[in-house]
């Protein structure tokens, strides 16, 4: 009874932790938006069975299962440090629930069942709903989507015991983590090799999809109790200690940095990059992973437009998500730390514009190595100045939306759709400008011109409102 | 020297108001804090103290009413104000990726410090946490991270500072001596304004002390006036919010 309470309780502290960070609104539509994505993406599936490999696609789809698992576990474990650099103090029943007469294994328990049940009916079925929805329209047999329900549900609860179960070992001891890392790495290999089934395909979920038998669905059962079972005896709330020393490079970097305007600034934006892991992070889960699964949709539409389309198609998209490089500096810097020093919104603005500049170097090199990759060297030029000017444009209207609180304030659905109405205009037209002739995509070089006038009356506004404190 | 005669207005509120939505949080609230001062803004939780505190650094702005700190408009000039002022913010949120050095290397270089390092090994030594001036912020403890926000407040050396609970993280060792660095700070000519709602540490380091309730300023005076009516403090304050509802 106390823990089915504290499972409830857990559910609604969840959803509110969503709610205050994204909306209630705009967060309860989310499975709706993921149903419709699904429902509306399985009608491009006979396009994709033309061009894909058979099985490619199921290998995907259980991958992303088993990251957002990971991910999922990952941010649970992590909440409290997310939720108090977002909301300042925050506190989450998962720790707070330690000064109540309940043991911590039945917490944790908890914890693993709330996230599972919370992120089904978030993920998984709002899915496998929009294909089953589909279904009769693209000829897929209604058993199809049931054994999807299966499966991702399996590939999803795999992710989130193999992270539950890791992050348990880690809180004992580090060494053996490294230790368990390699030898499931070797075992994984040699499964492999001896089989002579690709590594993939040995993911028992996977295995399940492609042909279902009792054993096959046992072992993938036992992939997820058996890590679960270990990760919630074994817990400990005792984490081994993780403090780091470093040596000061805050003042070396500041010299080095001293062209930029806010030098010390600067070196700081980098020092965050750096040691909250975001540089490799973002830059792989939000900058090349995306734009890998784009180049691998764009390759689709191959059999209906020039290379030459495909790659300023492919350099506007990176332009997009190139400008969500400023979330990157933001989202570990909060405007708490600044509001005891002499620091105005505006030269935070700047000095956040300023480094992000630095990050479009990233965009860059991607479209000079997928121009000279595909063969369109002719069109690097063209190429090159559509995606930094729609990165700086998009960055201009996000910076002029939501200020300093990016990450935060683009879930409001009016900034969003303000957004996404004051960058799709813009981008509807390159396209047609591109598509009549590469060379006119130069003109979006005067895009520049917008975006400096956005960011001149974005310091003025946000200088004008109080900072929304996160 | 009476309170009334040391008013040099250092801090001056005429009519401060401040809304969030439908909740007043600071209604119409004027004070005069002179040069010297010891001053102590007192309130139960959620009585509008931090809200102000925020309003004199030109954290947030009022939605009415006026202020200068140090002569300077807080509405027209929040930088200037914080250029000259040290503040202790609630909640004590150094940057998390910074080491304790470098995020005094950091108020440093912000603030055009020459002698930062210097100045930031004085404080390591004075508060004694010179062992964790490697570690990073966000593995700090809360009391280390409330003795590095008081050194960041003090480091360049300003002549008013503003603390929000000055003392809340500290063990009591600790209390004793920023009690002492406090008092003597004043007397050196320089001005505290702390808000707080232990009423102790008011009674025992403020010579002057206001008591905000609902947003509203319920009593401005001097901790000496009290003394001579042989009153306490905590009494005094119990009666007033009382008196204007406090449940």
């Amino acid at each position: 009874m106390v823990m089915f309470k504290l499972f409830t309780n857990m559910m609604k502290e969840e959803w509110r932790v969503h709610s205050t960070m994204f909306g209630s609104l705009s967060f309860a539509l989310f499975p709706v938006m993921i149903f419709g994505i699904a429902f509306m993406g399985s009608f491009l599936l006979p396009l994709f069975r033309a061009v894909v490999p058979p099985g490619y696609l199921a290998i995907i789809i259980h991958a992303m299962f088993l990251l957002l698992g990971i991910m999922v576990g990952g941010f649970g474990l992590l909440g409290m440090e997310v939720m108090n650099r977002r909301f300042g103090q925050a506190s989450l029943l998962s720790y707070s629930a330690r000064s109540l007469p309940i043991s911590e294994q039945e917490i944790f328990c908890t914890f693993v069942v709330k996230d599972t049940v919370y992120y089904m009916i978030l993920w998984v079925l709002p899915v496998v709903a929009g294909f089953a929805f589909a279904s009769p329209f693209i000829a897929v047999p209604l058993s199809l989507p049931l054994l999807l329900l299966l499966t991702l549900t399996l590939a999803f609860l795999t992710g989130l015991a193999l992270i539950f179960f890791l992050s348990t070992v880690y809180s004992r001891s580090k060494q053996v983590l490294g230790v368990l890392l390699v030898i499931m790495a070797i075992g994984w290999a040699a499964l492999s090799l001896y089989t002579g089934i690709g590594p993939a395909a040995l993911f028992p979920p996977l295995q399940l999809f492609y042909t279902f038998s009792w054993s096959t669905l046992l072992v993938a059962c036992a992939v997820v109790i058996i890590p679960s079972a270990i990760a919630v005896l074994l817990f400990t709330s005792e984490c081994a200690d993780t403090t780091k020393r470093f040596k000061n490079a805050l003042v070396p970097l500041t010299k080095k940095l001293s062209f930029f305007p806010f030098p010390p600034l600067a070196a700081k934006d980098i020092i965050d990059l750096l040691r909250s892991g975001s540089f490799i992070g973002q830059t792989l889960f939000s900058f090349l992973i995306p734009l890998g699964l784009l180049w691998f949709l764009l390759s689709v539409l191959a059999r209906f437009l020039p290379p030459g389309d495909i790659l300023l198609l492919f350099a506007i998209l990176t332009g997009v998500i190139a400008s969500t490089m400023y979330t990157w500096l933001t989202m570990f810097d909060s405007f708490s730390s600044y509001t005891c020093l002499p620091v105005s919104v505006p030269s935070l603005l700047k000095s956040k514009m300023c480094s992000f500049a630095v990050l479009q170097a990233i965009p860059a090199a991607l479209i000079v190595f997928v121009s000279l990759a595909s063969g369109g060297a002719g069109f690097l030029a063209p190429a090159l100045v559509l995606c930094l000017s729609v990165s700086f444009y998009a960055l201009a209207v996000t910076v002029w939306l939501t200020g300093l609180s990016p990450s935060v304030l683009v879930y409001d659905a009016r900034v969003l759709l303000t957004y996404l109405l004051a960058v799709g205009v813009a981008l509807v037209v390159l396209i047609v400008l591109a598509f009549v002739n590469p060379i006119y995509a130069l003109l979006s070089a005067l895009l520049f011109l917008p975006a400096w006038l956005l960011v001149k009356a974005s310091y003025a506004k946000w200088d004008m409102q109080d900072q929304p404190w996160f | 020297m009476s309170f009334m005669e040391i008013k040099q207005g250092i801090i001056v509120a005429q009519g401060l108001r401040k809304q969030f939505g439908d909740v007043v949080a600071v209604n119409n609230v004027s004070l005069s804090i002179g040069q010297g001062e010891l001053f102590g803004l007192l309130g139960p939780n959620g009585s509008g103290k931090t809200t102000m505190i925020k309003m004199l650094t030109g954290q947030i702005r009022p939605t009415s009413g006026s202020a200068t700190v140090l002569g300077l408009d807080v509405k027209k000039d929040p930088i200037g104000v914080r250029e000259r002022v040290g503040i202790i913010p609630e909640q004590e949120t150094p940057p998390s990726f910074l080491s304790a050095t470098e995020y005094l290397d950091f108020v440093g270089e912000v603030r055009h410090i020459p002698d930062v390092q210097k100045l930031g090994d004085w404080w390591f030594d004075f508060l004694d946490f010179g062992d964790k001036r490697d570690v990073l912020c966000k593995d700090l403890s809360r009391g280390t991270r409330q003795k590095l926000m008081f050194t960041q407040a003090f480091i360049h050396k300003p002549t008013l500072a503003l603390i929000d609970e000055p003392l809340i993280n500290f063990d009591p060792i600790m209390q004793r001596k920023v009690k002492d660095y406090l008092t003597e700070y004043v007397k050196r000519g320089n001005t505290i304004f702390i808000s707080t709602h232990i009423l102790e540490i008011a009674e025992e380091i403020c010579s002057g002390f206001a008591i905000l309730h609902k947003g509203k300023l319920l009593y401005t005076g001097t901790v000496a006036e009290l003394k001579e009516r042989d009153q306490h403090l905590d009494d005094f304050f119990l009666s007033l919010v009382e008196k204007d509802g406090h449940v």
